[in-house]
């Protein structure tokens, strides 16, 4: 049985005067337990919102417009952002931040944060028994713990930053988490051992399920079991890590796969190319695909008609010409 | 707190500090070392002596008196005017800086309003209205409600500044409230901020209650040391040369309002860090 399951989720911003912005379009997933899906798009493409809607949590200016989001069945839609922090958030569903220096206030210590945010999906907590229980997640990660609990977060480095974060969100042992560009600021070392650190938890039971969003692609291909490529909202395509990486169907994969640095051997003579072009503004209508103004096989009704999800090769394309 | 403690390290700090304590325990012991007296003990305009260090005033008032009791009066005129203006330009500052909207446009534009209008005009306008029973407290009040605008403006530039910063919005997402998001993850950063300006507020209040008063439009109920300069203008201590008058009240007024901008000045350079050395 799926254990979270998405059904045709839209959501939009309202901004003050009153125009909406539809950020996401449309997205549609399964996923089982212990699954890995990757989500990857260009800046923009609403990765991020998506994942606050996959959370069920609508903090205004986000709206949802329509769908569904279901774990274990259960709805996430219209019910109150307490009643989602309490029964929702970080025991079913828990989210990495993106960015460990800027997610971690520089004015409070460690501890004061993870007891913050314990405080706020627990009823009666208390603090020495938070603290115990930070000690005992945070000696998993070979950090010094005491030293990293009552430091402030510049006193830290950005991998014991990073490892922090993920520490605080997976301190109740979600079910499933959404880890949102979790390496994005870090280098590439870095990244390796955060990587190594995510994966350590899955491998422990910690969770098992896992929703990775980045914009680096190769990254994926060696986490991620299923892959779903966003474009200015809307997934463009969504098919197994290998169906993706080796054999991108929809124009916009492929000109993805073309503007990206191989390290593969008989790939490294190819020169990336960029994509010509800018996405669509998602505050005007669109009509047709979105990606027709920058695809190189556009045809004339590309732009006429709504593109529908079709079966290609064994994955979901969302391109009337893809073959 | 450490960072407080740090600024003991700057000699600037050191200098403007010990300035001030020193004038601070001038107002608060004065009147255990000296015998406070406003009557009249000596002569008109007696010119200073051993007995009377500066001398009198026209209607034969130790002077030693007079200026103990001015300075008190000028250092509560200060720190009220500062405390109001601090408090109310932090508070709309923070708040429509982080609300943003509607509200922030309010108040940017009564903000703006009121550094339009220069508030020495707003402050004589109102004193003058006030002719009889103008206290020291309600000269505070009109200079702390019209002193607030800069610091409102500035301080509504950082939290606007922070309100988009992520941990901020994980805040929220964790289900922390406008105040709780306002105290514990705003107000900190701004600490020392708004320490400096709570500092330059008070040697504002000091300065414009001085310049009121020695218009002729400062408090009716008490001695301070902008009074007494009106005294010595009105009666022309200047051009006849009575400089026992007039000189120590201004050099009082200056020494403390150079030590608080002394303060200041260091403070910024150990609480920016690409100033610090």
């Amino acid at each position: 049985m799926a254990i979270f399951e998405v059904d045709n989720l839209s959501l939009h911003y309202l901004t003050r005067f009153g125009k909406k912005i539809h950020a996401v379009t449309g997205v549609t997933f399964n996923m089982e337990k212990g699954e890995i899906l990757g989500i990857a798009g260009e800046s923009g493409c609403g990765k991020s919102t998506l994942v606050n809607g996959l959370m069920g949590l609508f903090i205004p200016p986000l709206y949802p417009t329509s769908g569904d989001v279901r774990v274990n069945g259960e709805s996430l839609m219209n019910r109150t952002p307490n009643d989602i922090r309490q029964n929702v958030l970080s025991r079913k569903v828990s989210m990495i931040p993106q960015g460990a220096f800027n997610a971690l206030n520089p004015t409070r210590k460690v501890k004061d944060i993870a007891a913050d945010v314990m405080a706020a999906h627990l009823k009666n907590v208390d603090k020495k028994e938070i603290y115990d229980r930070l000690v005992e997640r945070f000696d998993l990660f070979g950090m010094d713990t005491k030293k990293v609990l009552n430091s402030f977060p510049i006193q830290l480095t950005a991998g014991e930053r990073q490892r922090s974060v993920i520490g605080i969100s997976t301190l109740l042992n979600p079910q499933m988490v959404i880890a949102d560009e979790p390496t994005s600021a870090l280098d590439v070392t870095t990244q390796k051992v955060v990587i190594r650190l995510i994966f350590d938890l899955l491998e422990k039971g910690i969770f098992s399920t896992m929703i990775f969003i980045t914009h680096e692609l190769p990254l994926l291909r060696h986490v991620a079991d299923n892959i779903g490529i966003m474009y200015a909202g809307e997934f463009v395509e969504y098919g197994t890590t290998d169906q993706i990486v080796f054999d991108p169907r929809h124009p916009y994969t492929k000109a993805l796969m073309g503007a990206m640095l191989s390290a593969e051997p008989g790939q490294k003579q190819k020169k990336p190319t960029a994509i010509e072009g800018a996405p669509p503004n998602l505050a005007n209508p669109i009509f047709g695909c979105r990606f027709a103004d920058r695809c190189p096989v556009a045809k004339e009704d590309c732009k006429k008609s709504e593109q529908e999800i079709r079966m290609v090769a064994g994955r979901q394309v969302r391109c009337q010409y893809a073959e | 707190m450490k960072q407080f403690l740090t600024l003991f390290k700057s000699p600037m700090f050191v200098i403007g500090f010990s300035l001030f304590v020193g004038t601070l325990l001038l107002a608060l012991l004065g009147p255990l070392v000296f015998n406070i007296t406003t009557e009249r003990v000596g002569v008109q305009y007696a010119p200073p002596s051993g007995k009377y260090w500066f001398g009198c005033d026209d209607l034969g008032r130790d002077y030693v008196s007079l200026l103990i009791k001015g300075l008190q009066a000028s250092l509560y005129v200060g720190f009220l005017a500062g405390i109001i203006a601090t408090t109310l330009g932090t508070l709309l500052g923070i708040y429509g800086g982080f609300k943003g909207g509607l509200v922030d446009d309010i108040i940017n534009m009564v903000t703006n309003l009121f550094i339009v209008i220069p508030s020495i005009v707003i402050i004589i306008l109102i004193s003058a209205s006030f002719s009889e029973g103008r206290s020291l407290t309600l000269i505070a009040v009109i200079i702390g409600m019209t002193a607030w605008t800069w610091s409102a403006r500035a301080v509504r530039a950082q939290s606007s500044a922070l309100k988009s910063k992520d941990h901020i919005s994980l805040a929220k997402m964790n289900g922390a409230n406008t105040f709780a998001v306002i105290t514990l993850h705003i107000l900190p950063y701004l600490a020392s901020y708004v320490f400096m300006v709570f500092i330059l507020q008070v040697a504002t209040g000091i300065l414009t209650e001085a310049a009121i008063s020695m218009i002729g439009l400062g408090p009716l109920d008490t001695v301070s040391l902008g009074t007494i300069l009106n005294q010595a203008k009105n009666n022309g201590a200047l051009s006849d040369g009575i400089w026992w008058a007039f000189l120590p009240a201004t050099v009082i007024i200056t020494m403390v309002v150079f030590a608080l901008y002394l303060i200041n000045t260091s403070a910024e350079g150990v609480f920016n860090p690409r100033l610090r050395k």
